[in-house]
């Protein structure tokens, strides 16, 4: 080997070894480079079509990749989307929207007829859509998705290439909460025509008007990526290029790759919570959901009495129950409407709402309250049944409400933990003399929880009634609709009202744990519906 | 033997309408419907939903339709994965999931073949003892525990392989391993039983004492013979693999159709529980078959020659 040759080698090993050393140091970074994170999601996305999607992996991608008149920011605030202005009669029935010059990630303009279409075909009984209850407020919803009336008359019109106006059959303030989820983005009718059944499911076969576009999503397959939507609008305020999902149903399996840095952010099962709670990566992400527990009035006549309701109540220490047995995040419901929800002047609904003794643990009253309902019902002892899901918080539930309720004098209770489906089937059925229920609000206004209850709702499986109850909530949605402020006050009184009579007994709020790296910022949670927005998320170092 | 096949493939169709019909019904016996939203439906907007999927029609009718359907290669579209079609479900989701299995088939018994007649050929030392306690341990350890045993030091401490998902042959190996465990145990257990038995044969005496060296003695005679009797357990073992590698896929993050068999009967999607019915009973059918032929072949008392049988 002469002089030359071996100059040349110790070049090519002094640059390899420079090369390697680049290759560590860029695995490190390459992620903040990229602007890439990666979300662990716990089950797949089944659906892209905005008329179809029910789940919330589908919401929240709908919610990322695409944008309607209005969108939702942190406490569930609205923004204007597509919409860069609108504004709402005095009769608080005819809403109209002045859209923005946007386009399409095909090139296309997206205009006030994007949203008829998408109106339309939502509503209209052939695409048996399991959301168009939500359209109800909306001129002929109800006759059209019944089949009685032709979709084209929907209270929905383009008045212009860039205005929408749309008509209620009655005032509804939260109106625009409603039109900022996915289930009212609009749709590219020529899009939805060339694909036909294919539409929305597969990652080609959609358009997006949203901050990202979806890639890789095979229909089936367990990850997908939203890049960065070029013709988006606001596309100068995205900060991040890419957001991959990973479908990880396993969650030791996502703690895992959590920690060796594969994924960014991640969903903890409630004995990871546990462990994790005090971790500085920690996040809480309270859900607007409540758990409630249902009693048969129809059944058991004995529940008729606002005593042997109260006294039910009144035997379950849900502190307790949510901090030593639950543990899992979940927070002891303050009533029936959750909490971080829904604002008025800043204040948490809820929070005015609440009010100490309604829901809180009694149990010298409750022993008392229930010696004397059974005495009125002319009864000694009871024995009933505790029907809940068979998921392990079901199963620590009945547990716990079967050590608390046996406590009752002469009350017995037998553990029922069946699956969902099967438990829904019991529900509804009225097969059942208490029922642990889950409803989760469809939009931040407590009318989703209250309505549940007032007269004629099929939902309400306990059958539990008050007239009063069913004038505040009719007093909100009809004679109120158009003030606020006295609205939020009869949607208050109502609460409290059912909280006082134990119409239905709320058990606790849901809140699932996270683990979020602390170099990742900005992601935006708010508790119904699509629940994230990625666009402002942004990576520091 | 072609006699003997068409009569196979007629009880083959036969058991598979018996399993269809009887799956058919039995699935309309669920409470609850197939819609995702159920909880927030009123009794009538059920029905208009209904309706569109012609699930209003009596149970006899909708039998009917989907027999016909069928036939004609259309087995619906999925629930959970809205327009998504029954076929494409499956079709792009059972790839993986008889990957892992077929590789955990064939090391598992290779290796269970292998310790067996380690075992026999060496009766009661200590090798046989540890080959016992391997496949004592193999049955005796479920594969999801092994399968979070391997994640854990394999994948997580020593970062040698993908902690989970799918992407290449790397990714392949953890769930191999933790899916290989019990056909390993099962079969080296049975191929120790048969190889005792076969080396105790009066054959193997004259196969000595005729000077052939061990080596050939174990090869030619003892382990040929061996195998017959496996081939039986072989086959179900392979269908264990299918439908129990359910929990495995889920630890890996493994893009298979093992929990889409649950999910679709506890979320009532009445077309995805018929396709996957179908495809498992008539993989399992299929491999018993593929296993009585192959029994024929290398076993010749029970050769099928055709007509009487």
């Amino acid at each position: 080997m002469n002089l030359h040759s071996s100059w040349k080698l110790g070049t090519v090993a002094l640059a390899s070894v420079a090369l390697l050393a680049a290759c560590g140091s860029k695995a490190a970074d390459n992620k903040a480079k990229d602007k890439t994170i990666n979300v662990a999601e716990a089950s797949n996305l089944p659906s892209m079509d905005i008329s179809k999607a029910t789940d919330v992996v589908s919401g929240k991608t709908l919610n990322n990749t695409n944008e309607g008149l209005l969108k939702f920011g942190k406490n569930s605030s609205l923004h204007p989307a597509v919409a860069k202005s609108w504004t709402v009669s005095k009769d608080g029935k005819t809403y109209t929207y002045k859209l923005r010059q946007s386009k399409w990630s095909n090139g296309d303009p997206v205009t006030a007829q994007d949203f008829v279409y998408s109106w339309r075909r939502t509503v209209s009984p052939k695409t048996a859509s399991q959301y168009a209850y939500l359209f109800d407020s909306i001129e002929n919803a109800k006759s059209i998705s019944s089949g009685k009336m032709a979709p084209s008359t929907l209270g929905i019109k383009a008045l212009d290439k860039y205005t929408v106006q749309v008509k209620l059959a009655h005032a509804q303030s939260y109106f625009n909460e409603l039109v900022a989820n996915p289930e009212f983005y609009p749709q590219n009718q020529r899009v939805v025509e060339k694909y036909g059944k294919q539409y929305g499911t597969t990652s080609s076969a959609m358009v997006y008007n949203g901050p990202f576009k979806l890639t890789g999503w095979t229909g089936t397959n367990d990850t997908w990526t939203m890049v960065k939507n070029k013709s988006y609008w606001n596309a100068k305020s995205v900060k991040l290029n890419k957001v991959k999902f990973w479908t990880v149903k396993d969650n030791q399996t996502a703690l895992s790759q959590y920690q060796t840095g594969k994924l960014d952010t991640m969903t903890l099962s409630s004995t990871q919570v546990k462990q994790y709670k005090n971790n500085p990566d920690y996040v809480l992400r309270p859900t607007a959901s409540t758990f409630y527990i249902e009693m048969n009035e129809k059944k058991d006549p004995i529940f008729k009495n606002v005593k042997a309701r109260q006294a039910i109540s009144a035997a379950i220490d849900r502190d307790q129950f949510v901090n030593k047995v639950l543990a899992d995040g979940s927070t002891a419901a303050k009533g029936l409407v959750p909490t971080k929800m829904q604002y008025q002047d800043g204040k948490d609904f809820a929070s005015v709402a609440y009010q100490s003794g309604t829901v809180s643990y009694d149990l010298t009253k409750a022993k008392k309250l229930w010696q004397e309902a059974l005495k009125e019902s002319g009864q000694s002892s009871l024995s009933l049944n505790l029907l809940s899901d068979d998921t392990p918080a079901g199963k620590l539930t009945t547990e716990f409400l079967q050590d608390q309720l046996q406590k009752l004098p002469g009350l017995k209770i037998t553990n029922q933990n069946l699956p969902f489906k099967t438990r829904l089937a019991r529900s509804e059925e009225g097969n059942f003399d208490l029922v642990v229920t889950a409803w989760g609000a469809d939009y931040p206004d407590a009318s989703s929880f209250l309505d549940l209850f007032a007269k004629g709702n099929s939902l309400n499986n306990g059958k539990w009634s008050n007239s009063e109850y069913d004038d505040l909530v009719n007093k909100a949605d009809v004679t109120d609709a158009t003030d606020k402020k006295a609205r939020f006050n009869d949607m208050v009184q109502a609460d409290q009202l059912i909280n006082q009579q134990a119409g239905v007994v709320p058990l606790y709020q849901q809140a699932n744990g996270q683990l979020v790296k602390s170099n990742v910022k900005g992601i935006i949670y708010f508790p119904t519906g699509a629940q994230w927005d990625y666009s402002q998320a942004y990576l520091t170092k | 033997m072609a006699k003997y096949l068409a009569k196979r493939i007629f009880y083959l169709l036969l058991t598979l309408f018996i399993v269809i019909t009887i799956t058919f019904f039995l699935m309309k016996l669920l409470p609850g419907t197939p819609l995702t939203n159920q909880a927030k439906l009123s009794k009538s907007e059920i029905a208009v939903i209904y309706q569109q999927y012609g699930l209003d029609k009596p149970v006899w009718q909708q039998y009917l339709s989907y027999v016909w359907n069928a036939l004609h290669g259309d087995f619906g579209t999925s629930f959970q994965f809205s327009d998504q079609s029954v076929s494409y479900l499956i079709g792009s989701r059972i790839g993986p999931s008889l990957q892992i299995g077929l590789q955990a088939m064939v090391v598992g018994v290779l290796a269970g073949i292998t310790i067996g007649a380690i075992g026999a050929v060496r009766q009661n030392t200590w090798v046989d003892t540890t080959t016992t306690v391997i496949s004592i341990l193999g049955i005796s350890i479920p594969s999801f525990v092994l399968a979070v045993l391997l994640q854990y030091f394999l994948g997580f401490k020593l970062q040698w392989f993908p902690i989970a998902n799918w992407g290449g042959f790397m990714y392949t190996i953890l769930p191999t391993l933790a899916l290989a465990a019990s056909p390993l145990a099962e079969s080296a257990r049975f191929m120790r039983t048969e190889m005792v038995d076969v080396l105790n044969s009066d054959y193997i005496e004259l196969a000595k004492a005729k000077g052939m060296s061990k080596a050939k003695v174990i090869y030619h005679h003892a382990l040929r013979n061996s195998l017959i009797p496996l081939i039986t357990v072989v086959g179900p073992l392979a269908v264990g693999i299918m439908t129990g590698s359910m929990v495995v896929e889920n630890i890996f993050s493994i893009p298979g159709i093992g929990e889409q068999f649950v999910k679709s009967v506890l979320t009532n999607d009445y077309p995805t529980i018929m396709g996957l019915t179908i495809v498992y009973s008539v993989m399992l059918m299929v491999v018993l078959l593929i296993t009585d032929i192959i029994y024929g072949i290398v076993d010749p008392r029970i050769r099928i020659t055709g007509g009487s049988n």
